[in-house]
């Protein structure tokens, strides 16, 4: 178990161009499950490598446990990496490829065959253990590649995208094997994706990055709530959250919003953030936030109510999304209907929008615009 | 048995017949444009040279193996046989480690001077032999090793270098780096990944220059005749040419002395021939 620690970290690649990694500073605690998500080349892999050992760091300082291990070779960190290839080694059977590292380690013979078995056993992989890699199937080589991280002990366990080469059902239960795998040896874990369901089910935080950049950390509902830009809004959530222009208007000593022909109070942003902003706005509604017909919970003044005709209607099963093209709007808004959903293109429907959830964001920066109300987060973190 | 699929396979095979009948054929005449010659001459190494001359492409009316027995012991072949085996060996041998650890190190590791280096170890493909003959010559002389096993198997790994790092090259950028990158987390350096995961990954296509090498090499003639004059140094190709004298040919001892030379060649191609094949086709990793 271990404190990873990146100070200001920069990457850039012989060749020029854009660095890769600029300015990253990030502390994944003492047994965290800390997930670096982002879209691809955003330099998430980069930041893996550096803190392997992988690639060298162009400025900066990663630090494990309080060393600076910049230049410690990657053989002498204690890191444990799996690879989204899962790297197993081709002409060694699985006991010979999870036993590979220790033997390096001189770790005795006993020992090296009691924690493989131990492994094996943990993994369900003990049948195979006289396999070739060639001879499994993609599970049961993710299994392996997870194994061979395992039977190291290492301080710091980093994660590549591992599941990406996985069929839907087995990235599902090998997400929850992981998870468990994680949280029962409590080993600090770093783990890239660009997929936001494994970041949101599997991370204790969460770090967003974008070229190179990070943009947002945090657990990982508190993120999805409240994203601190327009590229974390439209990154996290299928499908994303709807960013409908707005034009802020002043009116009898308060604000409006002014969203096609209907009008929304802007009672939950501060006036002088308003009055900042200017005239233009982006609001930002996530599709489980607009309501058919059933009214949200909480504060019925922070409800609005906007016309809207039905373009498409998208019935997946459990849930229904509806295409909606709000009066006066350009853009096509998505809604998070029930499966009963009567609505049918053509329609014109009322819809709510629970301003409790919702979000203004500068169209100039791309910043959030803080907001001054929040009931529904106090209700969130009562319910947590 | 349901009565269509039982039908099959006799309506299967009527339709590929006749599809087939022209690579038959042409698998054919192949066959014995290529292997005609060798029976040929496998016929008359157990013939004497007067019945050869006699009727040339007759059967063999009794088998004279005796004649391998003189070759070998009385025509000094046992010398150049064991003078090939420990060129050619130690040639091999030498090639299939330095084009390993040279092909390794261009495929796997970005460096300054990367390309100088691959431009001029692959620039050995495109110098003919007969170029460089006289340079040769020239330097062995200069560092004593004209005349000499040793000078031969320097020349020979120089000359052959450039295919064999060629071939392993291709093949080792093949080895995705993921698996170096575990190695090395795995507490792995340089040079035990080299001999831990290249070599063993990449046997394939070491069989394939050990093969390639191995034949090119055994069959060698021009470096040997310019660079080996004493009979004693011969190699294979060189005693063969003893029967062929200016103006006498024991076309018989000739054809013993091929075969001879050539059972090595064709027990390493029966054994090898699939393993080389693949090596030259198939992927790095499954």
């Amino acid at each position: 178990m271990a404190i990873v620690a990146m100070t200001r970290l920069n990457k850039l690649y012989d060749g020029g161009g854009e660095p890769a990694v600029t300015d990253l500073s990030l502390t994944v605690t003492d047994g965290e499950f800390m997930v670096l998500l982002g879209p691809s080349g955003c330099g998430k892999s980069s930041v893996l490598r550096m803190i392997a050992g992988l690639e060298p760091i162009t400025s900066g300082e990663v630090a494990i446990d309080g060393k600076i291990v910049n230049e410690v070779p990657a053989k002498d960190r204690d890191i444990a990496m799996v690879f989204q290839s899962y790297a197993l080694y081709p002409h060694m059977d699985v006991f010979n490829n999870l036993a590979f590292g220790l033997r390096r380690r001189g770790v005795a013979k006993a020992e090296i065959e009691r924690r493989v078995q131990g492994a094996a056993s943990k993994l369900g992989l003990l049948p195979f253990l006289k396999r070739k890699p060639h001879a499994l199937s993609g599970g049961q080589r993710q299994r392996v590649a997870l194994g061979r991280a395992i039977v190291r002990e290492p301080k710091v366990f980093l994660f590549d995208e591992p599941l990406s080469n996985l069929d839907a059902a087995l990235r599902v239960s090998t997400r929850n094997e992981l998870i468990r795998q994680q949280r029962e040896l409590g080993i600090t874990a770093i783990y890239v994706t660009h997929d936001q369901i494994e970041a949101m089910t599997m991370g204790h935080r969460i770090c967003i990055m974008n070229k190179g950049e990070v943009i947002q950390i945090g657990k990982p509902l508190e993120v999805y709530r409240n994203p601190a830009n327009i590229f974390v809004a439209r990154f996290l959530g299928n499908p994303p959250m709807n960013l409908i222009p707005t034009s802020i208007q002043a009116e009898g000593g308060g604000w409006q919003l002014r969203v096609g022909g209907a009008s929304l109070p802007a009672d939950c942003w501060p006036s002088e953030a308003l009055s900042r902003l200017g005239s233009q706005a982006l609001l930002g509604i996530r599709p489980e936030d607009l309501y058919e017909t059933a009214s949200p919970p909480g504060d019925r003044r922070l409800v609005a109510m906007a016309r809207a005709g039905v373009i498409a209607v998208e019935p997946l099963g459990a849930e229904t999304l509806i295409v909606l093209s709000l009066e006066g709007v350009a853009e096509e808004v998505i809604a998070r209907a029930g499966r009963e959903t009567r609505l049918r293109p053509g329609d014109n429907a009322a819809i709510e929008l629970d301003l409790a959830a919702a979000h203004l964001f500068d169209p100039t920066t791309g910043q959030v615009v803080p907001r001054i109300h929040d009931e529904r987060e106090a209700r969130w973190a009562k319910a947590e | 048995m349901n009565p269509l699929s039982a039908a099959k396979p006799f309506a299967g095979k009527s339709v590929a017949y006749p599809r087939r009948a022209p690579l038959a054929a042409f698998a054919l005449i192949y066959t014995i444009v290529s292997g005609g010659p060798f029976l040929w001459v496998a016929m008359m190494s157990l013939r004497t040279t007067p019945e050869i001359f006699a009727s040339p492409y007759a059967l063999p009316s009794s088998i004279h193996w005796e004649k391998f027995v003189d070759a070998w012991t009385k025509s000094n072949y046992g010398t150049y046989f064991w003078n090939s085996t420990i060129v050619v060996v130690t040639a091999v041998a030498l090639l299939t480690i330095i084009g390993a650890m040279v092909a390794h190190c261009l495929a796997r590791y970005r460096f300054r001077g990367n390309r100088v280096v691959r431009f001029i170890v692959l620039s050995g493909l495109i110098l003919p032999p007969q170029l460089m003959i006289l340079s040769l010559f020239q330097i062995l002389l200069e560092y004593r090793l004209y005349n000499t096993l040793t000078g031969l198997i320097i020349v020979y790994v120089a000359g052959h270098l450039a295919i064999t790092v060629y071939i392993l090259e291709g093949f080792f950028a093949q080895i995705p780096q993921d698996l170096f990158d575990a190695a090395r987390l795995d507490g792995y350096s340089d040079l035990e990944i080299f001999w831990r995961i290249t070599l063993p990954i990449g046997v394939p296509a070491l069989f394939t220059t050990v093969t390639l090498n191995f034949i090119i090499l055994w069959n060698e003639f021009l470096y040997a005749v310019v660079l080996l004059t004493e009979d004693d140094k011969r190699t294979l190709p060189l005693g063969i040419m003893h029967f062929m004298g200016n103006h006498q040919l024991d076309v018989g001892m000739v054809a013993t002395g091929l075969m001879i030379a050539i059972g090595p060649v064709i027990l390493l191609y029966a054994f090898f021939s699939e393993t080389m094949i693949k090596g030259m086709t198939a992927g790095a990793v499954r």
